[in-house]
């Protein structure tokens, strides 16, 4: 007997919603959800758009707002804030002009011309490193304020030339 | 059953396991690939093109802080493990990997050897070799670990899986399904004693035959890989170093269950566990593991991976259901539990992650084996995250049982800094902190929880002296509430609510009753939430709140948050750890504007002793100095004095003493008596008087200053400079009594009789002994003892070989002073000189005077002839492991070694004697120190105690703290009032934030040369000039420039 099928007749398969959803973000330029996605996305699995939603605001995961083109993600994990991510995530929204950034009424920002975007993750599960920061994908250990913004300075200038 | 596929695995994964060749494999985890080993890796890969090497991948073996790991394998030599390994070396690894020569030359760089590995399913031994190099287990990280559970990681490669089958790995499950009924299966489960490794410590055996149980046509199991605790990382570790042992693990429990599908819930934020998993399962689909008829047996199971978003509400069974089942993961009422109805109604069993990867240890060794490890209510091991504020940070794998210090101070070897371990938090956002004096419990289930934490899936963060741990408690609450899915009220509004006091007390916006609210709230969301996140979520809080009220206390009614992390209190942080509370940017900026003598008032209303201070003090601040990310510390010191002395110089501080008398605030008529004339005592008088108090300081010696004039020679600080200073409490009307002991000459009764409020500020200054055999002898002397006689003209003249016994300031001002006074001066101190407490800059003082320092030397005994001292014997120590200290403990050798001398000095540190006391109604801690409250420095009714007589010898600065601490508190008691800060200014200064920094180190004042010290007691440092005055003042990074930034007396 080949469960698998069984089980999925009777229900969708574990997870589908979720990682269709992960897909269409993925896809996505700005690496987000606009509404038009989510109405895509609830026509092809046969839900309803308010679940839909209500799964894609639930999620840490999921961007409802355009992305930029440099994803920086500061880990606010416990190991990474007893080694001091709070200033970290400050020192960037100062330095990208968020001053009044607070993590715990925003859950990220994009810089006016679509250059970066700065959020937290809960855990980067790096954490005898940390505090840990990812820049364009690739990990960053150990980080200081001072490094943190002279990456952030290479990037601007790489990308101006 | 097809017992051929395995031999057929086995043997070709022995070909890279125990390879016949050279071979190199680097730690290929998240951790290892964050920190350059795909670099490296492919560095190796292009260096040994060509070469008969093998260079493979492999996990990681958990010593995380050394990242990226390289093994290098020899045939018939032990494994070598290198830590923090670059890709420019790949070349250097691959010769010594083909050539003998260059081996053996590397041999002595491993961190440590592998002889032999036990991977519990199988044991390899790899070869002898290296004796200089440590075994694995002989080094402090992995000193006492049991891999059980981790008996793979980092010595095969993940995506192997002939290599796991080499190495036992699906021998468990033939054997179960081959031979075993799943009841008997469940019966060797249940009597290992197995428990959940994700949360309470719930028997695996029971849960599983709960399951069993329920009749069902489907049933599920389900491994909860969501690792939500922010903070713990050991199940992304086991997955991506050793997946086929999760795989493996679940199929013998899907076996035993009953069930025929099994769904891997991951993080989506782990995408190389996710690969890895993968990989392992069509792997082992392939291979006939899984899929139709497993081995050919009649059990068949399909495995497949869901990857979750980021909740940590999923930890939680029900929310995770529901995750699984696409729907948002929200919590619903148990019962029904999910092993009578779970994933799409049916019956569920859901395990941790590493609850699973224990199964195939217990399959393939048994119940017995498995219960050699660990206690008898907690078998076996359990992986921990080791992270936070220590050195070694990584996965340790320990037998339950084992004691908290042993991890904190033995594996992880304390800080790695000077900085004191104040706690570790374990158990994530639903587990609590437990305080460094707790740290001899024995880590298991129930242990951690009479302290009101959790094991949880092993997150231990350690937390020093710089966190705050009401910020903690705040940090988790904001998380819990965050992830909070808000399906029931006392979760959703109770968290919330104690978010909002939490955030208020970290900002100094909370009043005296929050905390008790904070702690009600607490009770009723732990009590009455659904789940067990709410549940749990009040942990974090109710432990801080039970061992560190005093920072609440400190944080709302002090509004101080000492750690130096709540930014509202303080306005930078040399101003924080100040402890006078200085307002050091103030005064640097107002040097900076050229404004000398308004920056000499400011800095003398924060501190009457600023050219007495400026040479002497310990300088709080510099340790806290951000710009010491930078370059160097700002020398606050060097300017502290340089201000004071060019004051002094040009006599403009006659017209700011002025000022503070004119505004002495009117006499209320209240007399106070303080006992002691030292840092403390003339501190609080200070205050005192300018707040228009009678007072009255009783001093047994001829002077006042205390250790200022009587402990710290004139080389380092003139006795001049002192003395003008005194000049200022003579005009704030402040009386002195000279040679007067408290006790002896006055009794404290007399004295409270005749005074509205009594301060002990007596100092301790008895000497320590050392409890050996000759201290009797003449010749032996006491070291503080002896720096006063000094100081005061008494002092026998001492012979010429002088013996210093000790490592403290006191120890070494004194073999400074005999070295002035031509004596040939060594010291002799237990440990090694980086652990010596004396300050950095006396110590090599010393050393350029000629000083001789011998180390690791435990005293054993002044050795005399004719009752005069002739020497000292002493055993010789050497480092052990890390002890509470935070620095190696000195061990005994069976070694001793006899020094001569003519005089013996013992400067071992210093106590209180407070016996003066007794029968007032003072209590002493069993060391002596005077107990008091805290905030407000009260020791009984009517008599208050600053200084070194409640701390035990600290520093002046600290002392003079308290002695202004005790002021405002006195005259907010007896007054009841709050005027305390009007005595302070402001001045106005430049609030523009500085230009960019330049690189530039401290400036360095001009010395006496140490050739010209002998008989010299004239102060060896000049001072700054003014150039270099206002150079150095200009490296101030102005931190108080902030938004939120709050002037230090507010
Ligand atoms: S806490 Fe930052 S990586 Fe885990």
């Amino acid at each position: 007997m080949n469960t698998t099928q069984e089980s999925e007749r009777t229900a969708p398969a574990p997870g589908a919603l979720l990682s269709a959803l992960e897909n269409a973000q993925r896809e996505n330029e700005y690496d987000y959800l606009p509404e038009s996605i989510l109405r895509r996305v609830a026509a092809e699995t046969g839900e309803a758009l308010s679940r839909v939603y209500s799964v894609a605001t639930f999620y840490s995961f999921f961007n409802l707002k355009p992305q930029g083109k440099h994803p920086i993600v500061v880990c606010r994990g416990t190991a990474c804030h007893t080694r001091g991510s709070l200033g970290l995530l400050k020192e960037t929204a100062d330095k990208l002009g968020f001053p009044d950034f607070r993590e715990d009424e925003e859950s990220s920002f994009t810089t006016e011309d679509k250059m970066f975007s700065v959020r937290t993750v809960a855990c980067f599960g790096q954490c005898a490193l940390a505090p840990v920061v990812s820049v364009d994908g690739a990990m960053y250990s150990r980080m200081t304020p001072a490094r943190l913004c002279a990456l952030i300075d290479d990037i601007r200038r790489g990308d101006q030339s | 059953m097809n017992a051929q596929l395995l031999a057929t695995k086995a043997y070709n994964g022995m070909a890279t396991v125990h390879p016949e060749v050279p071979a190199i494999s680097v730690g290929m985890g998240t951790c290892g690939i964050g920190n350059g080993a795909d670099t490296l890796y492919d560095a190796l890969v292009d260096a040994a093109t060509g070469k008969n090497i093998i260079i493979k991948k492999a996990g990681c073996f958990g010593y995380c802080a050394l990242e990226p790991l390289l093994m290098v394998y020899h045939p018939d030599r032990p494994v070598l493990l290198f830590g923090d390994v670059k890709a420019s070396q790949a070349a250097d690894f691959v010769r010594a990997a083909s050539d003998e020569a260059a081996y053996a030359a590397l041999a002595p760089r491993a961190l440590c050897k592998l002889s032999s590995w036990d991977f519990r399913t199988a044991a390899i031994t790899f070869g002898e070799g290296f004796p200089d190099v440590p075994e694995w287990n002989e080094l402090p990280f992995f000193k006492g670990q049991e891999k059980l559970v981790m008996r793979d990681c980092g010595l095969i490669d993940p995506e192997s899986l002939d290599e796991y089958v080499a190495v036992g790995g699906y021998s468990a499950l033939a054997r179960a399904i081959g031979s075993m009924s799943p009841d008997e299966v469940i019966a060797e489960i249940t009597s290992a004693g197995l428990r959940g490794r994700g949360g309470a410590g719930f028997p695996t055996g029971v849960k599983w035959q709960m399951m069993r149980q329920n009749e069902a046509t489907e049933r599920y199991i389900i491994c909860n890989a969501d690792e939500g605790d922010p903070g713990a990382y050991m199940n992304r570790n086991e997955i991506e170093s050793d997946p086929h042992m999760l795989v493996e693990g679940m199929a013998i429990g899907a076996y035993a269950m009953g069930a025929s599908t099994a769904i891997v819930y991951v993080r989506a934020e782990y995408p190389l566990a996710v690969h890895r998993l993968q990989k392992a399962i069509a792997d082992a689909t392939e291979a006939g593991l899984l899929g139709d008829r497993v081995l050919g047996t009649d059990f068949s199971l399909t495995m497949r991976i869901v990857s979750g978003a980021g909740a940590f509400v999923c930890g939680e069974e029900t929310a995770l259901i529901a995750s699984i089942e696409g729907r948002a993961g929200r919590s619903s009422p148990r019962p029904p539990f999910p092993a009578a109805k779970g994933y799409l109604g049916k019956p569920t069993n859901i395990n941790n992650v590493e609850t699973w990867c224990n199964v195939p240890v217990i399959l393939a060794r048994g119940a017995s084996y498995f219960r050699r490890f660990g206690t008898d209510r907690s078998p076996g091991t359990k992986v921990f995250s080791l992270v936070g504020k220590v050195k070694n940070t990584g996965l340790v794998e320990l037998p339950l049982g084992m004691p908290l210090s042993d991890i904190v101070y033995g594996m992880g070897e304390g800080t790695g800094s000077r900085k004191r371990i104040k706690a570790v938090q374990t158990g994530g956002p639903s587990g609590g902190c437990i305080p460094a004096d707790k740290f001899d419990t024995r880590v298991d289930y129930e242990a951690l929880a009479e302290l009101g934490a959790i094991m949880g899936s092993g997150g231990m963060v350690v937390m020093d002296e710089d966190n705050c741990m009401v910020d903690v408690a705040r940090y988790f609450v904001g998380f819990t509430s965050a992830e909070s899915c808000g399906a029931c009220a006392p979760c959703r509004e109770g968290l919330s609510q104690m978010l909002r006091i939490l955030t208020a007390i970290t900002r100094g916006e909370a009043r005296a009753g929050d905390i008790a609210t904070l702690e009600r709230l607490s009770r009723v969301v732990r009590d009455s939430s659904l789940c067990g996140l709410g549940q749990t979520a009040a942990n974090p809080v109710l432990t801080t709140l039970r061992y560190f009220r005093d920072e609440y206390e400190n944080h709302i009614i002090g509004g101080r948050c000492a750690a130096g992390t709540c930014e509202a209190l303080f306005s930078a942080l040399c101003e924080n750890s100040c402890p006078l509370h200085m307002n050091i940017p103030g005064y640097l900026a107002l040097m900076g504007e050229g404004r000398l003598e308004e920056a000499f008032e400011l800095s003398l209303r924060d501190n009457p002793l600023p050219g007495v201070m400026g040479r002497i003090c310990h300088f709080h601040c510099q340790m806290r100095c951000k710009r010491e990310t930078l370059d160097e510390p700002v020398a606050q010191g060097e300017l502290h004095r340089y201000l004071a002395d060019t004051i002094y110089k040009i006599g403009a501080q006659k017209a700011v003493w002025a000022r503070l008398v004119d505004e002495k605030l009117p006499s209320n008529g209240l007399k106070v008596a303080i006992i002691g004339a030292g840092p403390a005592g003339l501190s609080a008088g200070f205050y005192l008087a300018r707040l228009g108090y009678e007072v009255t300081i009783f001093e047994s010696r001829p002077a006042a200053g205390g250790i200022l004039r009587y402990g710290i020679p004139a080389y380092r600080l003139p006795k001049e400079v002192l003395d003008t200073e005194l000049e200022l409490w003579t005009l704030l009307g402040v009386t002195f009594v000279f040679n007067t002991a408290v006790g002896v000459d006055v009794s404290v009764d007399a004295l409270s009789s005749r005074h509205d409020a009594l301060i002990v500020a007596s100092g301790a200054h008895a000497d320590r002994s050392l409890g050996v055999p000759g201290e009797e002898l003449d010749g032996v002397h006491a070291g503080y003892a002896w720096l006063e006689e000094f100081a005061l003209g008494t002092a026998p003249v001492p012979r010429k070989r002088a013996l210093v016994i000790g490592g403290g300031n006191v120890a070494i001002d004194t073999a400074r002073t005999l070295a002035r006074l031509d004596c040939e001066v060594r010291v002799a101190y237990r440990r090694s000189r980086d652990d010596m407490p004396a300050n950095a800059v006396e110590i090599k003082g010393a050393e350029d005077e000629g000083v001789r320092f011998e180390y690791s030397l435990q005293p054993l005994e002044v050795l005399g002839t004719a009752g005069r001292v002739v020497g000292a014997r002493f055993r010789v120590m050497r480092a052990g492991g890390v002890d509470a200290s935070g620095r190696p403990a000195p061990v005994a050798t069976d070694q001793t070694v006899d020094i001569p001398c003519d005089d013996v000095y013992v400067a071992v540190g210093e106590r209180v004697d407070a016996s003066f006391l007794s029968g007032t109604g003072v209590s002493v801690h069993t060391d002596g120190r005077i107990r008091r409250d805290a905030l407000t420095c009260k020791a009984s009714d009517s008599i208050w105690a600053i200084g070194d007589a409640v701390t035990g010898p600290a520093t002046a600065a600290e002392a003079m703290g308290l002695g202004k601490q005790a002021a405002r508190a006195i005259d907010e008691a007896l007054m009841k009032r709050s005027v305390f800060a009007s005595l302070f200014k402001d001045f106005g200064y430049s609030m523009q934030v500085p230009p960019e920094p330049v690189e530039a180190l401290a400036m360095r004042s001009p010395e006496v040369p140490p050739s010209q010290r002998r008989g010299c007691f004239a102060e060896i440092s000049q001072g700054y000039s003014g150039n270099q005055a206002v150079a150095e003042a200009s490296r101030c990074l102005r931190c108080d420039i902030r938004a939120n930034a709050r002037s230090p007396w507010r």
